[in-house]
Parts: C-alpha cells; sequence; structure tokens
C-alpha cells in the first residue's frame, strides 16, 4: 500500500468522523408537527328520507302460551287491578313485549340521544310500558299515579345501579342510561311481582310488539342488518335481512315457549 | 570547516514525515470527535431520550392546549359559569374606579415621602448625633449649651422642594410630623386598597377553581404552563436522592436510594395521563421512547408511595444510578442482584414492604399478587415451606409454652425472695428495717399473683391457638370411618384424575408408594363406632344444598358447568368415596371430633382415659382438659368449615343428596384389601414422612412433623447460583429450547414456552411451579433423593400469581421504617385479613366495594339479590362492637332454637357458628372498626327519650304509605315475614350505632349499593333533613332533623308498639286480600323468595 492511498484512507475517515458528529447533532432537532385534535372516523353518509327503508312484522308464539301466573298483591291495600302476571302475553299466537332492534350494520353511525321524553308510568302496582326502548342519554320520566309508595330499582350489568323511593303523588323522577344494555331489568323491592324491562340502544330503530304482536321500524338507510328480537323470558333471535332503497319488507319471528 | 557530502539515502532529505503526522491528526480528530460523541450519546442515552421527550411532549400539549380550550369553552358556557363570571367582573367594575384613585393618590404620595425623606433622614442623623454628644457629655455646663445647640438647630428651617415644583419652609418638629402624616396617609389607603382587591380575588379564585372542578383533564392555562416548562428544559440528569431529603435514612444508612429512573421516563409523574399510543411519533406504532415517556399509571400509588421518599427502585427493582444504557438501568445484566420486575410481576414489588398483609390495603381488587398469597395458603404450599406469618399457630404454641416456664420459674425465684427477706425482717435490728424488709415480701408476693394472672392469659391463649390451628387437608385418622377403602388408592394415583379442581396436588407416585401409604393411613386410622342414621329426603337435602350457602365454598358439577366457590372442595363425586353415617356427621357439625388429641402425651385420648378417671366421656370446646394430665386438648377437627347449626334431619337431608352425588358406583373400585396388610405399615410411615404428607394432614403418629421444604421466606432474594437448574443451566442462559414437554405444564407457563434466555429467578420459579420435577429430567437419581415437590396443577395465572409474590419475597435492603409494620387502627385492619381469608368470609360477603362474591355470580342470586347475604362495607360504623362479637360467636344469637340466621331471618343462606376463638373474635371485632375509623372501645350513645307528642309524630312518619317501613321489614309475624327483605327493627337497640342508621336512611345507596331499601326517602331543606313525601299534619313547626326523630323511635320501639303499628297495616290489608288469598306470589322470575 503506497503513502497515497494511506492518506486517502485518513482523509476519508476524518470526514466520516466530521460528518457523524454533525449528524448526531441534527439528529433531534427535527421539529414535530403537532398532532390533530382527534381523528375523527370517516363521516357516515348521513341518511336520505326519500331513500329510507323499513321493515315491520309480527312476532308469533309456537305453542300454548304458560298460563300467567297470579299475583298476590294483598300484601298492599292500594294496590287493585288485576292480578295476573304478564311475562309472556300472547293473544291469538301473537307475542306482546318483544323489543325488536338494528343489533348491527349501521356502521359508524352515531344518533344523538331525542328530546322526547319517555314516561314509565307506575300504576295498579304494575310498569306501563312492561318493556320500554329507549335511547342512550334520552330522558325516562317516572310517574307514581298510585296511593302508595314505590321504589325504582334497576339492576343493569353495564350500566349504574341505583334505588330511589317514590312516595305517592310526589314529582317524577327523571332518569337516562349512559350504555347500551338489553333487557335492562327494574323492580320494586315493595312490590315484588313489579318487574319491567328497559332496553338502552345507540339508534332510533327499534320497536316494542304491542298486543297484536306486531311492530315496525322506519327510516332506515338502505343497507345489511341484524335485527334482533329480545324476550324477556324466551331470549334473543337474530335476523339478517338486506334493504334495498324505499324497501317495505315483512319480517316475522316466532319464539317457542 | 569542510562540507560533509550529504549522504544519497538522508530520511531527513528524501523521506518526508507529513503523511505520519497526517494519520496521527486524523487518528487525534477521530478520536476527539468520538470522544465528542460519546459524551454526548454513547455514555449518555438519555439526552437522546430527553431531546425525543422535548419535542413529542410538547406537541402533545400543543394538541391537548387545543381540546383542552375546547372542553374550557364548553364549562365556561354553564350558567354556573356564567354566574360566577358575571359576579366576579361586577365585583371588579363596582371596585375598579376606586382602585384606580387610591393607585392614583398612592403615587402621589410615593414622589412626596420621597421628597421630604430626603431631606428629614439627613437632619434626623444630625439631631441624633447631636443628643447623642449631649447623652455622654459629663459636664453639665457644656451639656447645657450642646442642648440650646440642638433646640437652636431644630428651630432652624429648611427648603423642601415638593414633586409639583412648590418650596416649603419647614422646622425639624414640623417636618418630622408632616414625614410620619405621608407615611400614615399611605399605609392607610394601602389597607383599604387590600381590602377592596381582596373580595374581587375570591371571586377570581371562585371562577378558576369551578373550572378547574368542572374540567375533565387540565385547563390551557396549566398545560400552557407545563408547556413552557418543556419548552425551557435543557438535557440534564433527574434523580432522586433519598438520603438528601431524609435524615432519618441517613442515619440508619442502609437505604441509599439514588434514582435517575426518571432522566428517561420524564413524564412519570406530569400531572396528564400520557399513553404509548399519545407519546407515539407522529402516525407511528409506540415505539421505545413512546413506551418509556407515559406516566405512571397508578397516579395513586404514587400519591401514597411519594417518589420523593421512596424512588422508584424499591418497588420496580432495577439499578437506578445505571445511565449508560437502557438494560444497565433496568438491571437485566450478570452484575446486577435485582432486575427490574418484569411487566406480569410487578406487584412482586408490593411484597418487600407489604409482606405482613393478607390483603394489600386498598380499595381495589384483581390483585395478582393477592391471588397469589391467597393460594400460598389455600393450595397448602405453607404445609411444607415456611413462610413469615403463614399459620404461625405452632410457632407461637411454642413461643407460649416457653413463656409460661419462664413465668414459673420466675414466681419460684419470687416465693424464695420473700421467704429469705421475712427472715431477715424477722431478726432485723429495728422495726424500721424489719418494715422494710417486710414490704419488700409483700411486694413480691403481689408480684407472683399477676403473674398466676398471666400465666391464666397465656393458657386462654394456648386454648385458642389450638382452637385456631387449621390443616389444609382432612384429618387422616377418621379414613376408616370416613372413606371407601377402595377409592384410596386410586385417588393417591392422581387426585386430579378424580377431582380436576382438588388442593390435593399429583405426588408421582409409583405403585409401591401408594400401596404402603395407604396401608398406613388405613391401619393407622380409628375404628371408633359412628351413630347410624337413617337415610334423609334427598330433594329436600339438594334445595338445603344450594341455597344455605355451601356453594359459597364449595363447587359442584364439573367443566364449563361447574358453580360456586374454589375455596374449598367440589364435590360432584363425594358418592363415590364417602360413608353416608360420617357425611351427615360432618354436614352437621364438621368440627367434631372422632377422639380428641393431647399434644402433650402425643396421642387420642379415648373413652378408657375418661373411664380411668372416672369422668363422662364429653369432649368439646367447654370440656378441653385433658382427663390424664389436665393440658388442653385439640378437641375440633381442624377444618375451616364451620357448622351452619341444621337439624340433625337437614344434615340427613343434604348427606343423603350429597351422597347421590356419583359417576360410578362406589362398588365398581378395584379390591385394595392389600391395605390391611401390617407389613406394609413402616414401610408407608417413611414414605408419609418422606413426601411431607403431615403438613396438610393430622396423620396418627406423625402430628409433630415438622415441614420437609425450604423455608420461602426471603426466596426471591436467592442469588441465581443458588437455584439449581440442574442439567437446564445452559439451556436457560441460552434460553432457545424448552426443557418441559407435557403438554399439561407447557399450558401452565405463563410466558409460554422459553424463547428468551430464562436464566433468573423468575424463570426458576416458574419453570419450577409448572412441572416441579423439571430439575430431575435426565439425572439418574435413586427413588429417594428425587425432588420431591408434587405438582399442583396451577393455571397459567395461578404460576404468574405466585411467581409475583416469590420474586416480591425478599431480605429487605431498605430500613425497617419503610416496612408497612403499622401500630395504629392499621395493624388491626393488617391482622383482620388474615381471619378473614382464612374463613373466606369473602365467598359472601362483599368487604370491599366491586369486589364478586361466590355467591353473586349464581344464577339463582341474579334476579333476588335481596336474598345475597349482606355487604359489609361499612360494618363497624354500623353495629355496636360488643354485639358483633356476640353476633360472630352465635350467629343465631339465641341458644334455643339455634336452625336460624339471628339478624336476617328472611334469609335462606346461612350465616354459620365458625366457633371463633377469643383470639379471632377479638380481631374480626377490632378489624371491622378498625376498616370504618371507629374509635375503640366504643361508648354508646344516649338516646333521648321522646315525648308522646315526638312518639306519635314519629310514628306517623314510620307508618305512612309514604314511608312504608313495615312493608319490607320483618316484624315477627309469619304471616308478614314471608314477604320481608330486611331485618327486625326491634333488634335495631344494642345493634346499631344511631349515627350509622341515621346516614343509612338517608342514602342507603351510599353505603351498600343495589340494596332494596331505597334513596331518597328523605331531602334537605332549610338544613335540616325532612321527609320527601307528604309530611303527616303533626310534622307542622318541627323544624329539627325528621330522621333523627325516626332513628330516636325505632331504638324505643317495643314490640307492642310494632305489633300495634303492623296490626294497623295488617288490618287493612285483610280487607283487602278477600279476593285473591289463595294466589301463590309470581310476577318476574325473582317474584317471592
Amino acid at each position: 500500500m503506497n503513502t497515497k492511498t494511506w492518506m486517502k484512507l485518513c482523509c476519508m475517515l476524518a470526514l466520516l468522523g466530521l460528518v457523524l458528529a454533525g449528524c448526531g447533532n441534527k439528529e433531534p432537532a427535527a421539529e414535530q408537527p403537532a398532532a390533530p385534535a382527534a381523528s375523527s372516523a370517516p363521516a357516515a353518509t348521513p341518511i336520505d328520507p326519500a331513500t329510507a327503508a323499513s321493515i315491520s312484522g309480527t312476532v308469533k308464539l309456537d305453542g300454548a302460551a304458560p298460563k300467567a301466573a297470579m299475583i298476590d298483591m294483598s300484601q298492599d291495600p292500594a294496590c287493585k287491578g288485576m292480578n295476573m302476571a304478564e311475562n309472556v302475553v300472547a293473544g291469538g299466537g301473537n307475542l306482546s313485549n318483544v323489543f325488536v332492534y338494528v343489533k348491527d350494520g349501521l356502521g359508524s353511525r352515531t344518533f344523538d340521544a331525542p328530546t322526547a321524553v319517555i314516561t314509565l308510568d307506575q300504576s295498579g302496582c304494575k310498569y306501563h310500558p312492561h318493556v320500554l326502548g329507549v335511547m342512550t342519554g334520552q330522558t325516562i320520566k317516572i310517574v307514581n299515579s298510585d296511593p302508595t309508595t314505590h321504589n325504582i330499582h334497576p339492576t343493569p350489568k353495564d350500566n349504574r345501579e341505583w334505588n330511589e323511593s317514590q312516595p305517592p303523588s310526589s314529582a317524577p323522577l327523571e332518569k337516562t342510561f349512559a350504555r347500551e344494555e338489553i333487557m335492562l331489568p327494574v323492580k320494586c323491592n315493595q312490590h315484588p311481582w313489579m318487574r319491567m324491562f328497559v332496553n338502552v340502544v345507540k339508534s332510533p330503530f327499534y320497536a316494542v310488539t304491542g298486543p297484536d304482536g306486531k311492530f315496525e321500524i322506519k327510516g332506515l338507510p338502505p343497507g345489511d342488518y341484524t335485527i334482533a328480537f329480545v324476550q324477556e323470558k324466551l331470549g334473543e333471535q337474530d335476523v339478517k335481512v338486506t334493504l334495498a332503497a324505499k324497501d317495505t319488507k315483512t319480517l316475522d319471528a316466532t319464539f317457542k315457549p | 570547516m569542510p562540507e560533509k557530502p550529504i549522504p544519497e539515502d538522508d530520511p531527513v532529505v528524501s523521506k518526508s514525515l507529513a503523511p505520519h503526522y497526517l494519520i496521527c491528526m486524523v487518528i487525534l480528530m477521530a478520536t476527539f470527535f468520538w470522544a465528542m460523541w460519546d459524551e454526548d450519546f454513547g455514555q449518555r442515552p438519555w439526552k437522546t431520550f430527553q431531546h425525543e421527550w422535548k419535542n413529542r411532549y410538547s406537541a402533545f400539549l400543543k394538541s391537548a392546549v387545543v381540546q383542552s380550550g375546547d372542553s374550557q369553552k364548553q364549562v365556561q358556557s354553564s350558567a354556573d359559569y356564567q354566574k360566577l363570571q358575571q359576579d366576579y367582573d361586577s365585583a371588579r367594575q363596582a371596585a375598579t374606579p376606586r382602585i384606580k384613585e387610591i393607585n392614583e393618590k398612592l403615587h402621589d404620595l410615593s414622589a412626596q415621602i420621597l421628597a421630604v425623606q430626603n431631606v428629614f433622614t439627613d437632619r434626623r442623623a444630625y439631631v441624633n448625633a447631636l443628643t447623642y454628644i449631649i447623652e455622654t457629655e459629663t459636664s453639665p455646663s457644656s451639656k447645657k449649651s450642646k442642648q440650646e445647640d440642638l433646640a437652636a438647630y431644630k428651630q432652624k428651617k429648611t427648603t423642601v422642594e415638593m414633586p409639583d415644583g412648590k418650596k416649603q419652609d419647614f422646622d425639624f418638629d414640623h417636618l418630622e410630623e408632616t414625614y410620619n402624616d405621608l407615611k400614615n396617609e399611605r399605609t392607610q389607603l394601602s389597607a383599604e386598597l387590600g381590602e377592596l382587591i381582596k373580595p374581587v380575588n375570591e371571586k377570581k379564585q371562585l371562577v378558576d377553581s369551578y373550572l378547574s372542578d368542572h374540567m375533565v383533564s387540565l385547563t390551557p392555562s396549566q398545560l400552557t404552563n407545563l408547556l413552557n416548562g418543556v419548552d425551557a428544559w435543557t438535557p440534564k440528569i433527574r434523580q432522586i436522592n433519598v438520603n438528601e431529603h431524609n435524615a432519618d435514612l441517613v442515619r440508619e444508612d442502609s437505604s441509599n436510594i439514588v434514582d435517575r429512573c426518571e432522566s428517561c421516563h420524564m413524564d412519570i409523574r406530569e400531572p396528564v395521563k400520557l399513553t404509548a399510543a399519545a407519546m407515539a411519533a407522529k402516525g407511528k406504532r409506540p415505539d421505545e421512547y413512546a413506551r418509556a415517556f407515559t406516566s405512571h399509571p397508578e397516579p395513586g400509588l404514587l400519591k401514597i408511595h411519594d417518589p420523593d421518599k421512596f424512588g422508584c427502585t424499591p418497588c420496580h427493582q432495577g439499578n437506578g444510578r445505571a445511565t449508560t444504557s437502557v438494560e444497565k438501568a433496568h438491571g437485566n445484566y450478570e452484575h446486577w442482584l435485582w432486575p427490574l420486575f418484569s411487566k406480569g410481576n410487578y406487584e412482586s414489588g408490593c411484597q418487600i414492604c407489604h409482606s405482613a398483609d393478607m390483603v394489600l390495603v386498598s380499595n381495589d381488587v384483581g390483585w395478582t399478587l393477592s391471588e397469589g398469597k391467597d393460594l400460598f395458603r389455600q393450595r397448602g404450599c405453607m404445609g411444607c415451606h415456611r413462610y413469615e406469618g403463614y399459620d404461625k399457630e405452632p410457632e407461637d404454641l411454642l413461643s407460649i409454652g416457653q413463656q409460661i416456664k419462664q413465668i414459673e420459674q420466675e414466681k419460684r425465684d419470687n416465693t424464695k425472695e420473700a421467704d429469705d427477706l421475712m427472715k431477715q425482717a424477722d431478726k432485723a435490728d429495728t422495726n424500721d428495717e424489719a418494715n422494710r424488709l417486710n414490704d419488700r415480701a409483700v411486694a413480691l408476693r403481689v408480684t407472683n399473683s399477676k403473674l398466676d394472672l398471666r400465666i391464666v392469659q397465656l393458657d386462654r391463649s394456648t386454648k385458642s391457638l389450638l382452637q385456631d390451628l387449621k390443616k389444609v387437608g382432612p384429618n387422616l385418622k377418621d379414613v376408616r370411618l370416613k372413606l371407601n377403602q377402595n377409592w384410596i388408592p386410586v385417588w393417591l394415583k392422581k387426585p386430579t384424575d378424580f377431582r380436576a379442581t382438588t388442593k390435593m396436588p399429583n405426588f408421582r407416585l409409583n405403585d409401591d408408594q401408594i400401596k404402603a401409604i395407604s396401608a398406613y393411613i388405613w391401619q393407622s386410622g380409628l375404628t371408633d363406632p359412628l351413630p347410624k342414621h337413617k337415610m334423609g329426603d334427598a330433594a329436600h337435602g339438594k334445595e338445603l344444598f344450594e341455597t344455605r350457602g355451601c356453594l359459597a365454598c364449595h363447587s359442584i358439577k364439573e367443566g364449563d358447568e361447574i358453580e360456586g366457590g374454589t375455596f374449598a372442595a367440589n364435590l360432584t363425586r363425594v358418592g363415590e368415596k364417602d360413608n353416608y353415617d360420617y357425611l351427615v356427621r360432618w354436614v352437621h357439625n364438621a368440627r367434631e371430633r372422632t377422639r380428641p388429641y393431647c399434644p402433650y402425651e402425643k396421642k387420642d385420648i379415648g373413652p378408657d382415659d375418661y373411664k380411668k378417671k372416672g369422668l363422662p366421656y364429653v369432649f368439646d370446646l367447654d370440656h378441653s382438659k385433658c382427663p390424664n394430665d389436665g393440658h388442653e386438648l385439640q378437641v375440633q377437627n381442624m377444618t375451616v368449615m364451620p357448622s351452619l347449626r341444621l337439624s340433625p334431619s337437614d344434615a340427613e337431608d343434604i348427606a343423603s343428596y350429597l351422597i347421590t352425588l356419583k359417576k360410578q358406583e362406589p362398588s365398581a373400585y378395584p379390591d385394595a384389601s392389600f391395605m390391611n396388610d401390617p407389613k406394609l405399615k413402616d414401610e408407608g410411615k417413611k414414605w408419609i414422612r418422606h413426601f411431607g404428607c403431615a403438613g396438610c394432614h393430622e396423620i396418627s403418629g406423625l402430628e409433630d412433623e415438622g415441614r420437609i421444604g425450604t423455608e420461602l421466606t426471603t426466596e426471591g432474594s436467592k442469588p441465581i447460583e443458588r437455584l439449581d437448574f440442574a442439567l437446564f443451566t445452559e439451556t436457560a442462559q441460552r434460553g432457545n429450547v424448552e426443557p418441559i414437554t407435557d403438554a399439561d405444564d407447557l399450558a401452565r407457563l405463563p410466558e409460554g414456552p422459553a424463547k428468551l434466555p430464562w436464566y433468573n429467578q423468575k424463570g426458576f420459579f416458574e419453570h419450577k411451579l409448572a412441572e416441579p420435577n423439571i430439575w430431575d429430567k435426565g439425572k439418574i437419581k435413586p427413588e429417594t433423593e428425587k425432588l420431591r415437590m408434587p405438582n399442583l396443577h396451577l393455571t397459567k395465572e395461578q404460576v404468574r400469581a405466585l411467581t409475583t409474590f416469590l420474586l416480591g419475597s425478599q431480605e429487605n435492603p431498605l430500613p425497617p421504617s419503610y416496612l408497612y409494620r403499622p401500630e395504629d387502627y392499621r395493624r388491626d385492619i393488617q391482622e383482620g385479613w388474615w381471619v378473614v381469608k382464612k374463613y373466606n368470609c369473602m365467598g359472601c360477603h362483599q368487604l370491599i366495594p366491586g369486589q364478586r362474591t361466590s355467591l353473586m355470580s349464581m344464577a339463582r342470586y341474579k334476579d333476588a339479590q335481596e336474598q345475597l347475604p349482606p355487604k359489609l362495607l361499612t360494618e363497624g360504623a354500623r353495629v355496636e362492637p360488643e354485639w358483633l362479637l356476640h353476633f360472630l360467636n352465635n350467629p343465631s344469637l339465641t341458644d334455643k332454637d339455634t336452625n336460624r340466621n339471628g339478624v336476617r331471618s328472611y334469609l335462606q343462606v346461612r350465616m354459620p357458628t365458625f366457633s371463633f376463638s377469643e383470639n379471632e373474635l377479638g380481631k374480626l371485632v377490632r378489624f371491622f372498626q378498625a376498616l370504618s375509623r371507629q374509635p375503640f372501645p366504643y361508648i354508646p350513645q344516649d338516646v333521648p327519650l321522646l315525648t308522646a307528642k315526638e312518639t306519635d309524630m314519629a310514628r306517623s312518619l314510620f307508618s305512612s304509605t309514604a314511608a312504608p317501613c313495615l312493608k319490607c321489614h320483618a316484624t315477627g309475624d309469619p304471616a308478614h315475614d314471608k314477604f320481608a327483605t330486611a331485618p327486625n327493627f326491634l333488634q335495631a337497640r344494642g345493634r346499631l350505632k344511631p349515627d350509622w342508621m341515621e346516614r343509612w336512611i338517608i342514602d342507603p345507596q351510599a353505603i351498600s349499593p343495589g340494596t332494596s331499601m331505597p334513596s331518597g326517602l328523605f331531602k334537605r331543606d332549610n338544613g335540616h333533613w325532612v321527609f320527601s313525601g307528604p309530611t303527616p299534619a303533626s310534622f307542622q313547626g318541627y323544624d329539627k332533623d325528621q330522621t333523627k326523630l325516626l332513628v330516636d323511635y325505632i331504638l324505643q320501639l317495643t314490640p307492642e308498639e310494632q305489633r300495634r303499628v303492623g296490626a294497623a297495616m295488617s288490618h287493612a290489608r285483610a280487607s283487602n286480600s278477600g279476593a285473591s288469598s289463595t294466589g301463590k306470589t309470581a310476577g318476574g322470575a325473582g317474584g317471592s323468595k
């Protein structure tokens, strides 16, 4: 190896050293721009009422309805009215009090809680309605029309539990539930037969079957959906359905006792 | 001088040294730059961290300011805030003109004072000097002349130029007066200004605190302050030096905590919550830096353990001083003995100081470490391994025995000395001397009587300790009475084959060992006759079994269907192994022993021993003295299983049900009559001793066996060289091969099969717990030298929990003051948890908010939560200690009809009788009082006697339709109590503390979340608690707390009064119930229970 090669090599080393030192110093200086406030999901397309579809149908009970048990309400003289349990009410094979809602298929759409207030009435030591649908954050107004004291005691799985007393002719209680929960039981500890179910959902697409077993859900944008039918005793049935624009589909369900 | 010819090849001429210099220069330069680089980055990697941190944190803060600004706007738009802001604005506006005026005046005054002051101070100095001269002057004449001088000087006028340009003449006195006046005026104005500004500032503070109280995160201005701090940050070492702050520790001089962890973990103590995702570079996944810059995930823990006092390494381990690399700082290199606890085991750090705690002091559930501590006892680890704090009754018994011996010696010495003294006194020269000696003798005799009482106390402690002494496994003296003989060898072969969840571990016994062991146990068993029982009603037994609370500890069914607690045995196949008659006795009272055992004679005492002394053959807690020598006997089975106070027929029913639980007939087991072979007995005893069976079981002839395993109290600090990895040392160091091959055992490894090197304590413990004989693999050993530790068939999570526990079991390098060994009420809590856990109180009761009991998750209680045992979140504040003691001793609160609950007669689940010793009763009562921070001893509150009018008022409230107390609370009337879901009010007096009762009726949901008793019965009105419903007319004008009135009434309630009120209500009921008298309540699933 001759002198020249040596010199070249050394020069290169020196340069390398300089470069390295230079780079090292500069490295952390790169400016980090501020991160965006919150990366919001791509906005869902708004629902066009012109293309909105709807589903409706009837829920049936296949088989003899179990005989409604009698309730002994003599414990409280103030409780008058029908002494009949109401868990499975089926007139002519039609099943009422089935909660029907869109379980899946709405994607990232979010819905604001409606300002409309839903009323839950206690009269004749029973809840009216027995099954209730409500959106997350929507106000439920609880009224006591009985001449006796009730207490309202929801026992939720995913919401906060509370238990409040409501004397006769006192001001209505106003409550909301923050998280989705289906068939959230509500009871009155003083009248053990009093039970009802609140269904808290995130969308306005839900319905409760009437005494004729019928329901209707309107205003759905076209798409693929899973519709769930939930009965407090008989469990849940899921049905998949595809809705085109302006579709009106009929969706029936049958529960077995 | 002739010139020498220059040599041809003179190197000075022909060769240049330039290249050499160049090389040297380049090398020097390179070294220089390398040194520079190393200085900044190589040796100081934390500098890069801090540069990176600055960028990322300020980026984070900038975006946080924006977000926070939005939420601030939201808060600011609220009506409350607006009002506060308005108040502030108007106050400020009202005050502003005057403030401005005063400020102007003050400004003028200051200028005036300055002008006067310049002249005045000069003159005053002169006056002072003259005065001093006069004072020190001795001759009266010159004194007088000086005084005249002074007076003349004071009279002389000077001119002061005021700030407004006016000139004024002053003599000295006038000047002084003016000066003082000006200053006074300034003070007054300043005070007025302060008074004016104060309310404005207060209002401003209200606005600010409203803002920070209602913001979820920090306010923009707080964030901006943080951001300014970040921008001004220059890289430097951040260290916690405990010695510097804490002089105590320097003296004790072993803590020496110097932790520089925060030089990289810059955000640990930041007041904002920082996750790795938030600290990741924009659009990238969280990297090494992002993970280092997170804030401490449990800021609450840092509040209790102030880092300035505790540093980082006492909890986390690692080398707190190292700064040259991540590995070194974390202590993950061969020269550091305490590597950082890894993620899955970080709670080990708690154990280092909290080893005396069974439950870590907190309102939290779900601690891995707590599970480890539980497992160590539950799985019987303490049967073989000593661990400080666990199962300490035998040691305590020993030490009490020694104390008694010492005291007896002391007594003998005292008696002797007293005798001596009295003799001396008799012969004393003077009466004084005699009296003095006699007094001393008397004092010694009094001392002896005190010592006698002390011995009585110690005897009682002995009795307590014998009662507290429990074994993990059943008493094997009873095998002949209890078990199907043929089942025993099958069980010993592999207990998990019979019962997958059993506590009994698999000992890997060979057939000869099984034969010998079972033979010894069988032949040494007692053969006393058992009373015969008729078969009961199995269906009723099943109902009782499922409702009385057996499932809080026991489980039934197998696999996914398993239901009940994990504390005691799964009873699914109990019918294959148990004798019915024994089972009845066990269900009725598991503590009932076949024969009492005398620890002094070391034998089971039988009827003959009693007969010899002419005593009846009766032994129980009240008859626990040995007939032969008067020593305390073990009169109970050493099981934690309590008595449910069942009637004999209920016990028969339950046993009849249990005996039906089987998968095959007991007769299907192969014959095992070899167990009767006496030749096997000695061999069997040898193996039983070898495997340490007596650690968990009571076995005849082996009652005093010691523990066979190594002590584990400081196992975690054993140097790695002392843990024997046997043939796998290199494998562990390299970490490429997993020595465990058994699929079941592999599944027990928390981190899965080894990939990385695992030559450390964690690796050792995990492998040992997953497959305890792993270190025998490949070794050639005789049977007696093989590793004895059985396979505990743990799950992955259980291995992790036990490893966490063991890793933290260390010889503590910190000063003793760091250990959590409180001396106040917290010590009662600490001791109480050991008892609570010992008897599985938490299987039924909730003691920590959020804690799940075994019963809570059962389908039976899903819709009938009012049927669950009460929550004990405020038990100490609720009940009087005296009552609690009585209740714990006998939960039926009566001696006659004990087959019931004393307080909550409406519950089907039964509070059992645990036969707690005095010692444990005391601990439990103190525990509950301490948990609620109640004073101890408790001095009962006086309850004021109500006037007739007040009683009437209270009654009308008590029975009004709006507060129908008796609708849910039991009254003792069976027709009514069918529907009761709350205790009888007559029990309140002597049981409940009035203060607690008042809090309870105001907001029961806050005391026992989910209780049947609703909140909202009372509301705050005009500074008093008043009823929320329509108030009875008699309350017109009543201005005291109505809650208090109701509580006082309840505390004075008599049975007659209750009957009267109840009758009034049931009268109304009777008139209504005619229509539907046949109806059985139904309604929802949980309708009537």
